[in-house]
């Protein structure tokens, strides 16, 4: 089911305890074999505090965020991302989004979602999300 | 002080120089992906995501794992001729070792289907700097990457290739701040 989608709506805030298991289960389902993403001891040696969420999870959790409360069924036609600060085991990553525009386009309506990704360093992501959420406005 | 004193004159010459060789290569590193779009690794990708949505078990792919169906895999090596890592070299021979991931911008122009095979070609779209940034002084590399699915014509034999997704990839190539005292 999709939902009825108008510019100005906030979705609901929605945070993800950030895991070892998650840093690094999410880099190999994703084939990204960093050492950065799975190896402390790699990663600090190469100055970073720990293991940290790969960019391709950054976007999936966009998809999952904006799909999750747009609707199954909706079609994700783009997601573009800004990273910041990374996102390490243990901290928590917390999402809000927004809907900046709504607009006709080609017979569909096509939302714009911008959605911020947040942990305690400050933003991890900032992300702009393409959704057709259905046919024309009534 | 003006964007070319940040790195000597020769140094920014010698990258620009770099830069607009590879940018002339065009659509390059074709690749094809090495499994079919298949269920098994959408499972194991919707596990770790923790998603849940009928649709990506009834033969539909989530869009953004795009970019998953042609990754170099473990062990995997880029090819000389891809253009990204050839600018990425030619950064860190010049001593901009670091690299931090700053931009990922995908586009889809609809989902994939399981059994589909990816094709991928990747161009290096501009090379921007020198910069002084908060991480240290470097040039901001962006790469454009497409992905087709390639369909055989029953008889004549002849190959349509659908665009289905892309991305542009930004990274900072940079000499680590602390580094340069």
């Amino acid at each position: 089911m999709s939902r009825a989608i108008e510019a100005g709506a906030r979705l609901p805030e929605w945070s993800l305890p950030i895991t070892p298991t998650i840093v690094v289960s999410t880099a190999l389902a994703t084939r990204d074999f960093q050492d950065v993403h799975h190896d402390r001891d790699r990663a600090q040696a190469a100055g970073s505090k720990d293991i940290f969420v790969n960019i391709l999870t950054s976007t999936a959790l966009c998809e999952r965020y904006v799909t999750a409360w747009a609707g199954d069924q909706v079609q994700i036609l783009g997601i573009a991302i800004r990273l910041g600060a990374p996102a390490y085991p243990y901290d928590t990553l917390t999402f809000t989004g927004e809907v900046t525009e709504v607009a006709e386009d080609d017979g569909r309506r096509v939302a714009t979602v911008k959605v911020v990704g947040a942990v305690s360093l400050g933003n991890h992501v900032i992300g702009t999300v393409k959704v057709a959420v259905g046919g024309s406005a009534a | 002080m003006t964007g070319e004193e940040l790195v000597p004159a020769e140094v920014h010459e010698h990258v620009m120089a770099e830069a607009a060789r590879i940018q002339a290569w065009g659509e390059a590193a074709e690749r094809t992906a090495r499994d079919e779009v298949n269920q098994a690794t959408i499972n194991t990708w919707l596990d770790a995501m923790g998603i849940d949505n009928q649709r990506f078990s009834a033969g539909e792919a989530p869009p953004s794992m795009a970019q998953v169906w042609t990754m170099y895999g473990l062990g995997g090596t880029p090819a000389d001729d891809d253009p990204l890592h050839a600018m990425m070299r030619v950064l860190t021979d010049a001593g901009f070792t670091a690299v931090l991931g700053t931009n990922s911008e995908q586009t889809y122009d609809r989902y994939l289907e399981v059994g589909e095979r990816l094709r991928i070609t990747t161009a290096l779209d501009s090379v921007v700097g020198p910069k002084a940034t908060g991480m240290g002084v470097g040039y901001f590399v962006t790469s454009r990457s497409t992905w087709y699915v390639d369909t055989v014509a029953e008889g004549t034999g002849e190959v349509t290739a659908e665009k289905v997704a892309t991305m542009l990839f930004r990274v900072l190539k940079f000499i680590p701040a602390k580094a340069e005292a």
